[in-house]
C-alpha cells in the first residue's frame, strides 16, 4: 500500500512521476566546504555570478522562443536583480569580510530579502523571494551541489518551498508535478506552474521531508492528495480515472463552441464567477460568455490601506477587456467582521454575517465606495460593465447607491476623466427581504442576480459551514424555490434581466428549471460551464416548463431532487 | 558637480519601470548619478536602491551628478523625469 499524504489543492490534474527534492538544506555541503583566502573567495564568487547570470539569460531566451512569456518575465526579473549592485556589492563585501563565499552569498541575499520584505511596495515585497532564490542558486554553484539530473522519467519537484527557477528550468515533458510544504497558492512558483498547467499540491508542511528522493508518487491534484509508492492496484485505478477524465473532457471540450440553448432554441447566457481579473482570461477555455460575478474583495484584502481608484480601474479594465463585449458584472466590496481589515476598523461582532458588512459599510464610507464606483465607471469605457451591490435589503439602499453613483459620475465629469454612462446597476438578491421586495426593487435597478449561497443560508437559517446541519442546506428547498421564482418573475414583468451567481447556477438540473422560470443568465465557476451547457442542450423549453410545474407543486427538497435526477 | 531638484511625475512614483530605465541609462554614461530623497540616497546603477527610496508621484528629489559628462547627463536626466521616463501612460 502507498503512503497517503493529504495536502491542499493548488492546480488540479493527475500526475505520476519520480520525486526530485529541491530547496533542501545546504548545511551538509556547507560543513564540507573549505574556503580559500578572501581574494580566492571573491574570484570564485565572481565566476559563480557570471555563470548563473549567463544561465538565466539563456533560459529567458528559450522561454521567449517557446512563447512562455509569463515565465520569461519572472526569470528576467532574476537577471535584473543579479546585475544589481545592491545585491552583488553586498555579496562581494561580505565575502571579503568573512572569506567564505557561499556563506556570504546566503547572508547577503537574506539581508537584501529582508530589506525588500519590509518595504511599502508590493512589487518589491514580491522580489524578496526572488532574491533568496538567486542567493541559493549561487551558493549551490559555489558548493558544487550537482544540479539534479533529470532522466527519462518525468519528475515531481518536492520541497517545503520550491524555487520558481527550479520549475522554470525543466521542460514540459520532463516535469509531471509539484509538491510544496508551504501553503500559498499565489506564490511565484504556483503562478509559473499554473501558466504551464503543471499539477500542484501545496500545504503538506513538514511531511514533505518524509517523502524520499527518487520515490514514485501519484499526485491527485483534484483532491490535493499525494500517494507515495503507489501500488499496482492504485495505479490501475487512477489510470482508469485519468482515462475517464480525458474522455469526459473531450466530450465537454466539443461543447465549447456550441451555444447554450434548449433543443427548441431558447438561449441562456453562461457566465463565469471570478476572483481575480486574470481568471476572466482563463475562463475562455470553458466557453464562458462574460462574467456574472467578479468578487472585488481580493483588491481589498492583504493590504493596509484602501486600494485607490487607479489601482481598481486597472483591475476592472483587465477583466472587462477579457469579457470581449459580453457583460462583466462587478460586485462591490462584500467584506464584514468575518474578514476584519485594519482600515475598515470593524469592532468584534458575534454575528458578522448579520452584521456591519458589504453595502452597509460602503454606503457609510464614501472614502471606500467612491474610488470603487469611479474605478468601475472608468473601466466601463473598455467594454460592458455592470455594478452589483451585495446584501441589499431595501429600496432605500438602492436609492442611496444610485445617489453615490451619480456623484461619482459628476466627479469624473469635473475631473475630465473618460467614463461610461451605460454601466448598469443591479443588486444581488441574497436576503429574503430583497427577494420578497423584488416587485418594488425592480423599478430601481437594471438587473437582479440571485446569490443563492447566502439566500439559502438566510432563508433556511442554516449556517452553510456548520457540518451538523449541512443536510438542511438545500437550494431545492421549496421555500428557496418560491423566493427565486418570485425574483425572476418580478424581473421579467418589469423588463429587467435576471441572473444567478451562486452554487445553484452550476447544478445542471437546477439550470433547466431556472430557464423555465425565465432566467437569462447563469454564472458559475468556469469549469462547471460545459456540464450545465450539456444538460440544457438535452431538453426543450416545453419539457422544462412541464418539469417546473411539477416541481413547484412538490412539498420537499428531497422530492424535487429525486424527481429532477430521474426525469431530466 | 551638478545638482538638480526634480519632481517625480509618474503616477506609480519611482517604481520598477522608471528604475529599470535609469539602470539602462547609467550604462551609457561616465558620471556617477545619485538621487536623494527623504534622507536616503541611491546610486542609479541599483534598481533596488532607487525603488527603496520610496519616492511617490509629486515627490521632490535632489539629483547629484559628478563626472566628465555631467552637463550632458544633467540635461538627459531632467528630460527623463519630465517625460515620465518614456512612459506617457504613467503621467
Amino acid at each position: 500500500m502507498s503512503e497517503k499524504i493529504q495536502g491542499n489543492i493548488a492546480i488540479p490534474g493527475i500526475a505520476i512521476g519520480k520525486i526530485m527534492k529541491v530547496g533542501q538544506s545546504l548545511d551538509g555541503y556547507m560543513a564540507a566546504y573549505t574556503p580559500g583566502s578572501a581574494e580566492e573567495e571573491v574570484s570564485k564568487l565572481e565566476e559563480a555570478i557570471d555563470t548563473i547570470s549567463a544561465a538565466i539569460d539563456e533560459s529567458v531566451e528559450a522561454m521567449r522562443a517557446a512563447g512562455q512569456d509569463e515565465q520569461a518575465e519572472i526569470m528576467e526579473a532574476h537577471s535584473f536583480l543579479l546585475m544589481d549592485p545592491m545585491l552583488t556589492d553586498g555579496m562581494n563585501d561580505k565575502t571579503r569580510e568573512i572569506a567564505h563565499a557561499p556563506k556570504a552569498v546566503l547572508e547577503a541575499a537574506q539581508e537584501c530579502a529582508e530589506m525588500l520584505a519590509g518595504m511599502d511596495d508590493e512589487y518589491m515585497r514580491e522580489r524578496s523571494a526572488d532574491v533568496k532564490d538567486i542567493g541559493r542558486r549561487i551558493a549551490r554553484h559555489l558548493l558544487g551541489v550537482k544540479e539534479p539530473e533529470i532522466g527519462e522519467e518525468p519528475v515531481v519537484l518536492c520541497g517545503f518551498e520550491v524555487e520558481p527557477s527550479a520549475i522554470a528550468n525543466i521542460s514540459d515533458d520532463k516535469i509531471a508535478g509539484v509538491i510544496m510544504g508551504q501553503g500559498s497558492t499565489t506564490c511565484h512558483a504556483v503562478i509559473i506552474a499554473k501558466s504551464r498547467a503543471i499539477t500542484t499540491v501545496v500545504g503538506l508542511e513538514n511531511r514533505v521531508e518524509d517523502i524520499p528522493e527518487g520515490a514514485k508518487v501519484l499526485l491527485d491534484g483534484n483532491e490535493g492528495l499525494v500517494l507515495v509508492n503507489p501500488s499496482e492496484d492504485e495505479l490501475a485505478a487512477y489510470e482508469a480515472k485519468i482515462k475517464a477524465q480525458q474522455e469526459e473532457q473531450k466530450r465537454l471540450d466539443a461543447l465549447k463552441e456550441l451555444p447554450a440553448e434548449t433543443t427548441d432554441g431558447v438561449k441562456v447566457q453562461l457566465a463565469a464567477n471570478i476572483g481575480l481579473p486574470e481568471d476572466a482570461e482563463a475562463a475562455a477555455k470553458f466557453g464562458n460568455q462574460g462574467v456574472g460575478l467578479f468578487r472585488s474583495e481580493f483588491l481589498f484584502m492583504g493590504r493596509e490601506n484602501i486600494p485607490d481608484e487607479d489601482l481598481q480601474f486597472e483591475a476592472y479594465k483587465r477583466a472587462i477587456v477579457a469579457c470581449k463585449g459580453e457583460t462583466c458584472v462587478i460586485r462591490t466590496m462584500d467584506i464584514g467582521g468575518d474578514k476584519p481589515l485594519a482600515y475598515l476598523n470593524i469592532p468584534h461582532e458575534d454575528n458578522p454575517f448579520l452584521g456591519y458588512r458589504a453595502i452597509r459599510i460602503s454606503l457609510e464610507r464614501p472614502d471606500l465606495f467612491m474610488p470603487q464606483l469611479k474605478g468601475i465607471l472608468r473601466a466601463g469605457v473598455y467594454g460592458k460593465a455592470a455594478i452589483m451591490a451585495p446584501m441589499v435589503i431595501s429600496v432605500d439602499e438602492v436609492k442611496g447607491i444610485r445617489a453615490v453613483m451619480e456623484k461619482a459620475m459628476a466627479e469624473l465629469e469635473a475631473e475630465g476623466k473618460e467614463y461610461s454612462k451605460d454601466v448598469e446597476l443591479g443588486i444581488m438578491v441574497e436576503t429574503p427581504a430583497a427577494a420578497v421586495m423584488t416587485p418594488v426593487l425592480a423599478k430601481y435597478v437594471d438587473f437582479f442576480s440571485i446569490g443563492t449561497n447566502d439566500l439559502v443560508q438566510y432563508t433556511l437559517a442554516v449556517d452553510r459551514v456548520n457540518p451538523q446541519i449541512s443536510k438542511l442546506y438545500d437550494h431545492f428547498n421549496p421555500a428557496v424555490l418560491q423566493l427565486i421564482y418570485r425574483t425572476i418573475k418580478s424581473g421579467v414583468e418589469n423588463g429587467k434581466w435576471v441572473g444567478m451567481c451562486g452554487e445553484m447556477a452550476s447544478d445542471p438540473y437546477a439550470a433547466v428549471i431556472l430557464m423555465a422560470m425565465g432566467i437569462t443568465e447563469l454564472s458559475m465557476s468556469a469549469p462547471s460551464i460545459p456540464k450545465v451547457k450539456e444538460k440544457i442542450r438535452s431538453v426543450s423549453m416545453d419539457e422544462a416548463k412541464a418539469h417546473l410545474e411539477r416541481v413547484m407543486a412538490m412539498e420537499t427538497g428531497a422530492e424535487i431532487r429525486e424527481y429532477l435526477h430521474s426525469k431530466i | 558637480m551638478q545638482e538638480l531638484n526634480l519632481k517625480v511625475l509618474n503616477k506609480p512614483g519611482l517604481h520598477a519601470r522608471p528604475a529599470k530605465e535609469l539602470v539602462k541609462f547609467n550604462k551609457g554614461i561616465e558620471s556617477e548619478v545619485v538621487i536623494k530623497f527623504n534622507g536616503k540616497s541611491a546610486n542609479i546603477k541599483s534598481m533596488m536602491a532607487v525603488m527603496a527610496l520610496g519616492a511617490k508621484q509629486d515627490a521632490e528629489v535632489t539629483v547629484t551628478i559628478e563626472g566628465p559628462d555631467e552637463a550632458d547627463v544633467a540635461k538627459a536626466v531632467t528630460e527623463m523625469f519630465a517625460n515620465g521616463f518614456g512612459f506617457p501612460d504613467e503621467l
